[in-house]
């Protein structure tokens, strides 16, 4: 068959590289101290030996225990390693390891023994990878690769169960569960994972399988890095052609899109539904938009997530309700008390919150719909100022433009910036008792708040900020309303920090204009130096500071 | 069928009256006498045009376009007007273009010749005569105008050459030799400059006439020219004045004269006789002039003069000439200081509430605004305590004066507190104000005296002999420092000097430096209030504690020195903002608590905005709002900063949410116990560890120190707790009386009242009722702001703009049309049709000239071709004739010869 004969002349192609490798190796090995270097020249002696003839099978055990790999403290023979893995693959790729029905009875055995040993040898690959140190590791996982390549090349029939259940699944697991594994993890995702498209698809299968029962948090969170650090989701017209091993070109699973993606949301799946910590949850929801929903071909699948973490609170829900918002639009969710899921999540830490400004803008959506009622917006607006009482300044910044906004679209919560009192019994009973607030702020419901029925005074309050440009902002609600909209986008990534250096300037840059400096020296700033003078009263400036705090 | 042309004229001529029976001979002579004569013949003669104009169909042409009705066109003389006469038009043309084109083809390809320019000459309107008499009377004119005083021929009397002051005229002898040739060439010069002159004249050909008759008229008038008759006028109304003068002077006499007999007319009167006064010397002659009086005195005439120009000088030159400032009296010293700060308040709350001028204005304000500070300021101060020997400080901008200066303030530095007494705040009243500055500046006053009497390089000696109880210190200082350029060299100049000294160290620097002394020290000053201020901020970060007199002191000294120096403080200011906000925004030290205090006296806070205030609010609220709140130092810094807050907002009165953010968050975390439910819109933080207050025995809070942003001794942190409690309390306690009129009041102090209340109910019992009473007095202040705040509430009312106009488009009417205007409302474009119309026309006519004047041109080539045709024609028969006479005379003498031949024989 012309493909396994281009199979193995590609494997002695790959290997060329290694043998080159093995030289300097022992070079490096001279450099150091003699006894290695007999030890590695018996190594080659066994190893070619093997390859000479049948006889000297029996130091394919004599290798295996010179691998001490089980043994703890000892470090693992890599030079033994690479040559097993040579030796075996030139076993495989020689057909010594396949059954065959006609084989004499002795050569069953010899088979047999072979793959015991094989075996043998994969498991103490796979121990050196969850335990070794490093290096070890990556070479580790490099053989057992190259070892899945020639069986899944030459044994045909091994193919499903190599992948599935047989050396690839230990490879994984030991992958993931590897003691200090996270150079190993980014190695198998770099160098196996994110170029070779039936790797991947593998190990979509294996996360799937892995994370059907219960992991730790850790472990979890292993299997969220890897499986992010995938590539994106193919398009549907993809073609697969980067292929680990060359064969997998025709198995039809492999190279089709909807396999792959099942692959992936079932994985992803499996992760979401297991036992999430918050903060796991959280950059989950971050990376839900971009990286986790372009695989799923049927995202109302992710419907429970995004529904258990909306109803989390706070931050969580924030992140949770663009994916939410996603699945209304697009896969027709129905969501019921939306608004007023909404109007819960407007907490005296929103403002305070880093996800203030994508909050902001899926508000801005949600908000702009000119169908919503009155009552509704009104209370949105409501509780915005009520919450830009106690906000920073940055989110203050933003607020007040929203706000505008969502007077320009529903004109008749202006109510709430200008209502004259036609009804005279009502006036005099606002001479005589003064105006509480009509506004319940413990109202859940969004549409019972009586919200349009009070007024804006927190954006008038605001209208006397310390910083001001927020004042200046905060001062629009009280213009005329000609602008037809402001772009909420230029208002939303203001912070602390940036508003300071907008004011300080980063170097040294001559003021525009001289500041002005206090007209009267002040005779006292901390002591009470010369108070008696003034008859022992401190009336000047800073006397509040002074009779406060003791400063001695 | 209509009469003959011949017929149809005798008619109308006989119908006009031009044509009439004969008039007897007595008739005629009758009209003649009357004038009836020649106003007969004006008649005729307007009828005899009528009548021509009417029998020649082409004298008239019709307008081009027919005359619309009344009704569409407004103007209708226009029809009237528009009748044009083609062949007067075209006959004044012919005669225009005779005068200048036929003239210039006359003159084409001919090279120089001889211009006439002699008055009247090509002139066919003048007879001789005429042009005779008006060269004379140009001559005449000319000799008396005398317009150049570089004609040397006409006035020999006045400017003569002269060397060395001896006229080099020839003797009157040989005068008389040249005066014949001289006045013919006279004659020919003015006769050839005139002309040109005229010749202006003559380019228009219209009034051309009027012009001369006008001169001719005036000519006998002209005799005497204008200058005369001004020096007529002026010698006439000297003449006039001398003798008004020369009246007065004698009622004067007359009156003195009645004046001396006055008093003896009174002692008459009274009947006794005063002892006669002792004369003074030479009564009269103080009265007198000066010049009299010397000339009286018998001085020599020269020593009067000098004498006279002396005393002129005294009199221009003498400070009396000029108004001086009348020493003010207290109460207009008061009110102008009164007024002064008057004006400093409106510029402060015209800051605060953000009135930035028009970039034009502002440059002025500005002025305005650094006049305010410095000169006013200065000088009003300078009114309100001893006007003469008052220093004070100042700008080095204002001109120098005198002694009184900047540095005698450095030199004492007492009079920092003389000169800020001077005007205390707003709060006092000006009286007492003015008074206790009055009482200050008394105290100070010998002080003062004693630095005034020094001069500007001797202050160093005033200093090493000022006050005495400094006396022991200065003896161990050094007396002149170098000026630091940056903070390191600073430290090392002052680093054997004890903090103590660190005062008087830098009053030396500065009075050693002062910028009179050198131009270099202006700009070295300004380092050095850079210095200072970070030399302050690295002195508060010292595990030493430095005494805060001198921390205040030096601060006292930066904001004397922004003053003159302000470009550099506030550079510095902002720098140290800077070094904050990027290194340590979240754990504010010691040092920048005491730069932003300092800020916070330096420069007016309550600015709407300000380049280092306002960076300066952000830094307090940032901390504020995200600092770290895990310790109870932590919480002392804040209270700290909260209070800074208040103290910033204390005249402006703006709202911080962070600070009340802050003060709550704080009271829950420092309360005994938590609350279960609500408290308000406000983010709880909380600290990694608990850090509530769990003490069982009650103690008294005390004042917080500043140095307890280090954190509390461990023993003793209940106490701290509860020392920030009540700190906080007071914060709240004065911001809810800063805020009280804020009309959201209800919504930010509501939560402050929940946490009160929760504050009392679980420290019952753990802390002293003094405590508990604290907590309840503020829970009831708030409690009634609140009351308050809700009876003021009313709806707002913020749109009580007049609404927009929605845009029209009426057509618009206009009353006076006329349909020749063009209203086309786009200027630009009317003005552009406008003048390519004109441009139109312009063209055509300049064709239509151009075509006629070649035809002119064809029209005279072809008359001139014709004459000098005619002329050959005529020479030649001339000549045929005078051959043929010749010839005729030869035959007939052949004929006769032959005849007679024949007869002969």
């Amino acid at each position: 068959m012309p493909t396994r004969v281009d199979g193995a002349t590609g494997s002695r192609k790959r290997k060329t590289p290694k043998e080159a490798g093995v030289p300097s190796s022992k070079r490096r090995a001279v450099a150091d101290n003699q006894p290695e270097d007999d030890a590695m020249d018996e190594i080659l002696k066994l190893e070619e030996q093997i390859s000479e003839s049948r006889k000297y099978y029996n130091n394919i055990a004599t290798l295996i225990s010179m691998l001490n790999a089980d043994e703890p403290g000892q470090e693992p023979n890599l030079l033994v390693a690479v040559s097993l893995c040579r030796v075996f693959s030139r076993l495989i790729a020689g057909g010594n390891l396949n059954d065959s029905k006609r084989a004499a009875e002795n050569e069953k055995i010899i088979v047999a023994w072979l793959k015991e040993r094989c075996q043998e040898y994969q498991k103490a690959l796979v121990s050196i990878m969850r335990n070794a140190d490093t290096s070890s590791q990556v070479t580790a996982l490099t053989l057992c690769m190259r070892l899945i390549n020639e069986r899944v090349t030459h044994i045909p029939s091994a193919d499903s169960e190599v992948w599935s259940s047989g050396l690839f699944k230990g490879v994984f697991e030991a992958v993931v569960e590897a003691r200090d594994g996270q150079v190993l993890q980014s190695e198998f995702v770099e160098k196996f994972v994110q170029p070779y498209e039936d790797v991947r698809y593998y190990t979509f299968v294996q996360v799937s399988e892995y994370a059907a029962t219960e992991r730790t948090s850790e472990t979890l969170e292993i299997l969220i890095s890897l499986l992010s650090h995938c590539d994106s989701a193919p398009s549907t017209d993809h073609k697969f052609e980067a292929f680990y091993i060359k064969s997998s070109s025709t198995n039809k699973r492999l190279t089709s899109v909807n396999s792959h993606r099942k692959r992936a949301q079932d994985a992803w799946l499996a992760v979401l539904n297991n036992n999430l910590s918050q903060s796991q949850r959280k950059s989950l929801l971050r990376i839900m938009a971009h990286t986790i929903e372009p695989w799923f071909s049927r995202p109302e699948l992710l419907m429970d997530f995004l529904t258990d973490s909306y109803n989390v609170g706070g931050a969580t829900s924030l992140l949770a309700l663009s994916g939410l918002f996603y699945l209304i639009r697009e896969k027709n969710l129905d969501y019921p008390q939306f608004y007023t899921k909404l109007y819960s999540l407007l907490d005296s830490d929103l403002l305070h919150s880093k996800h203030r400004s994508r909050f902001f803008r899926l508000m801005n959506t949600f908000l702009l719909s000119t169908h919503l009622p009155a009552t509704l917006v009104a209370s949105f607006i409501k509780r915005l100022s009520r919450l830009a009482l106690n906000a920073p300044p940055p989110a203050i910044v933003a607020i007040v433009p929203f706000i505008y906004n969502l007077f320009r679209h529903h004109p008749i919560c202006t109510f709430m910036l200008h209502r004259v009192i036609r009804d005279q019994n009502f006036q005099k009973e606002l001479e005589k008792e003064g105006m509480d607030d009509p506004f319940d702020p413990n109202e859940p419901d969004p549409t019972r708040t009586d919200a349009i029925e009070s007024s804006l005074w927190e954006i008038e309050t605001l209208q006397s900020h310390y910083h001001p440009n927020v004042a200046a902002i905060a001062r629009v609600i009280s213009e005329q309303f000609t602008k037809q909209q402001y772009n909420l986008e230029d208002f939303l990534d203001y912070t602390y920090q940036g508003m300071l250096q907008a004011e300080l300037g980063s170097g040294e840059k001559p003021l525009k204009r001289i500041p002005v400096v206090e007209y009267q020296i002040p005779k006292r700033i901390f002591t009470d130096r010369g108070l008696e003078e003034d008859g022992g009263l401190d009336t000047a400036p800073g006397s509040f500071m002074r009779a406060l705090w003791d400063f001695s | 069928m209509p009469p003959s042309q011949l017929k149809q004229l005798k008619s109308s001529l006989r119908e006009s009256g031009v044509l009439g029976p004969q008039q007897s001979k007595k008739q005629k002579r009758q009209n003649a006498k009357t004038g009836a004569n020649a106003h007969e013949r004006a008649q005729r003669n307007a009828a005899v045009q009528a009548i021509r104009d009417r029998f020649n169909p082409f004298e008239i042409k019709a307008p081009g376009r027919r005359v619309k009705f009344d009704a569409t066109t407004r103007d209708g003389s226009r029809a009237e007007l528009a009748r044009v006469r083609p062949g007067v038009t075209k006959s004044l043309g012919e005669e225009k273009r005779r005068q200048t084109l036929l003239k210039e083809m006359n003159q084409r390809n001919k090279v120089g010749g001889i211009v006439d320019r002699r008055f009247g000459e090509n002139d066919p309107t003048m007879t001789p005569e005429e042009r005779a008499a008006e060269r004379y009377a140009r001559e005449s004119q000319k000799k008396l105008q005398k317009e150049s005083m570089f004609n040397l021929e006409d006035d020999e009397e006045e400017f003569q050459l002269t060397h060395k002051g001896q006229s080099l005229a020839f003797d009157d002898a040989n005068q008389d030799d040249f005066e014949g040739s001289d006045l013919d060439m006279d004659d020919d010069m003015s006769d050839s400059e005139t002309p040109r002159k005229r010749k202006r004249v003559f380019q228009e050909p219209d009034g051309e006439e009027d012009d001369m008759e006008d001169e001719e008229e005036e000519k006998p008038e002209r005799k005497k020219s204008k200058h005369e008759v001004m020096k007529e006028v002026i010698a006439k109304s000297k003449f006039h004045k001398h003798e008004r003068q020369m009246a007065k002077e004698a009622d004067d006499d007359l009156r003195e004269e009645l004046d001396k007999g006055l008093p003896d007319l009174f002692d008459m009167l009274r009947g006794t006789k005063p002892p006669p006064k002792p004369e003074p010397p030479k009564d009269d002659t103080a009265s007198m002039n000066p010049e009299r009086a010397a000339l009286l005195q018998g001085k020599s005439r020269a020593e009067v003069e000098k004498e006279y120009d002396q005393r002129l000088k005294q009199l221009t030159f003498d400070k009396r000439s000029q108004p001086t400032d009348r020493t003010k009296t207290e109460e207009e010293k008061a009110a102008e200081e009164a007024e002064r700060l008057k004006n400093l308040e409106e510029e402060r709350v015209r800051r605060m509430r953000g009135e930035e001028a028009s970039e034009s204005e502002s440059e002025e304000s500005q002025g305005e605004a650094s006049e305010d500070e410095s000169v006013p300021d200065d000088a009003v101060a300078f009114g309100l305590q001893q006007p003469d020997n008052q220093p004070d400080n100042q700008r080095s901008s204002r001109p120098e004066m005198g002694v009184e200066d900047e540095d005698d303030f450095i030199i004492d530095d007492d009079l920092v507190e003389t000169r800020s007494d001077v005007s205390l705040s707003f709060d006092e009243s000006d009286i007492e104000d003015g008074m206790s500055s009055a009482q200050e500046s008394e105290e100070h006053e010998e002080d003062d005296e004693f630095i005034n009497g020094l001069t500007l390089p001797e202050s160093k000696e005033g200093e090493s002999s000022a006050p005495a109880d400094k006396e022991e210190k200065a003896d161990v200082l050094a007396f002149t420092y170098p000026c630091p350029e940056d903070h390191k060299s600073f430290l090392e100049t002052t680093k054997d000097v004890p903090v103590q000294d660190l005062p008087t160290v830098i009053q030396r620097i500065r009075a050693l430096h002062h910028p009179r002394l050198h131009s270099d020290n202006k700009q070295k000053l300004g380092r050095f209030a850079a210095v200072l201020i970070q030399h302050v901020a690295y002195m508060a970060n010292q595990p030493g504690h430095p005494p805060f007199a001198v921390l205040e002191n030096i601060l006292r000294h930066v904001h004397s020195m922004a003053k003159s120096h302000p470009e550099s403080v506030s550079m510095e200011y902002r720098a140290r903002l800077r070094e904050m906000a990027t290194e340590r925004p979240l754990n504010l030290i010691a040092g920048d608590l005491v730069i932003l205090t300092g800020i916070a006296t330096t420069f007016p806070t309550s600015d709407h905005f300000h380049a280092i205030v306002t960076p300066a609010h952000l830094c307090l609220a940032r901390y504020l709002g995200q600092g770290a709140l895990n310790t109870l130092s932590d919480f002392a810094t804040g209270a700290y900063v909260a209070s800074l807050c208040l103290q910033y907002q204390a005249v402006s009165k703006r709202y911080m949410p962070e600070f009340i953010n802050y003060v709550l968050n704080a009271l829950c975390n420092l309360c005994p116990s938590e609350s279960g439910n609500d408290l308000g819109f406000f983010p709880l933080r909380k600290p990694e560890e608990t850090l509530r207050l769990s003490t069982t025995k009650p103690i008294n809070p005390k004042k917080l120190q500043f140095w307890d942003i280090d954190g509390p001794e461990s023993h003793r942190e209940e106490e701290f707790k509860l020392c920030l409690i009540s700190t906080f309390l007071s914060l709240l306690d004065t911001a809810s009386d800063l805020w009280a009129g804020k009309s959201a009041y209800y919504e930010i102090f509501d939560p402050a009242q929940k946490v009160l209340q929760h504050l009392h109910k679980s420290c019952k019992g753990k802390i002293t009722t003094s405590t508990q009473d604290t907590i309840q007095a503020t829970a009831d202040k708030i409690n009634r702001h609140l009351s308050q705040s809700i009876l003021a509430r009313r709806p707002l009312l913020l749109h009580n703009h007049r609404p927009l106009a929605i845009k029209t488009a009426i057509p618009k009417f206009e009353e006076e049309f006329n349909p020749d205007k063009h209203y086309d409302p786009n200027r630009e474009r009317a003005e552009s049709n406008r003048l390519k119309k004109e441009y139109k026309r312009e063209r055509k006519g300049a064709i239509r000239e151009l075509r006629k004047d070649a035809q002119f041109i064809a029209r005279e080539q072809l008359r001139e071709k014709r004459e000098r045709d005619a002329e050959y024609e005529r020479k030649y028969k001339r000549l045929v004739a005078d051959v043929q006479n010749e010839e005729g005379r030869e035959a007939n003498a052949y004929e006769r010869e032959k005849r007679m031949r024949k007869g002969k024989m």
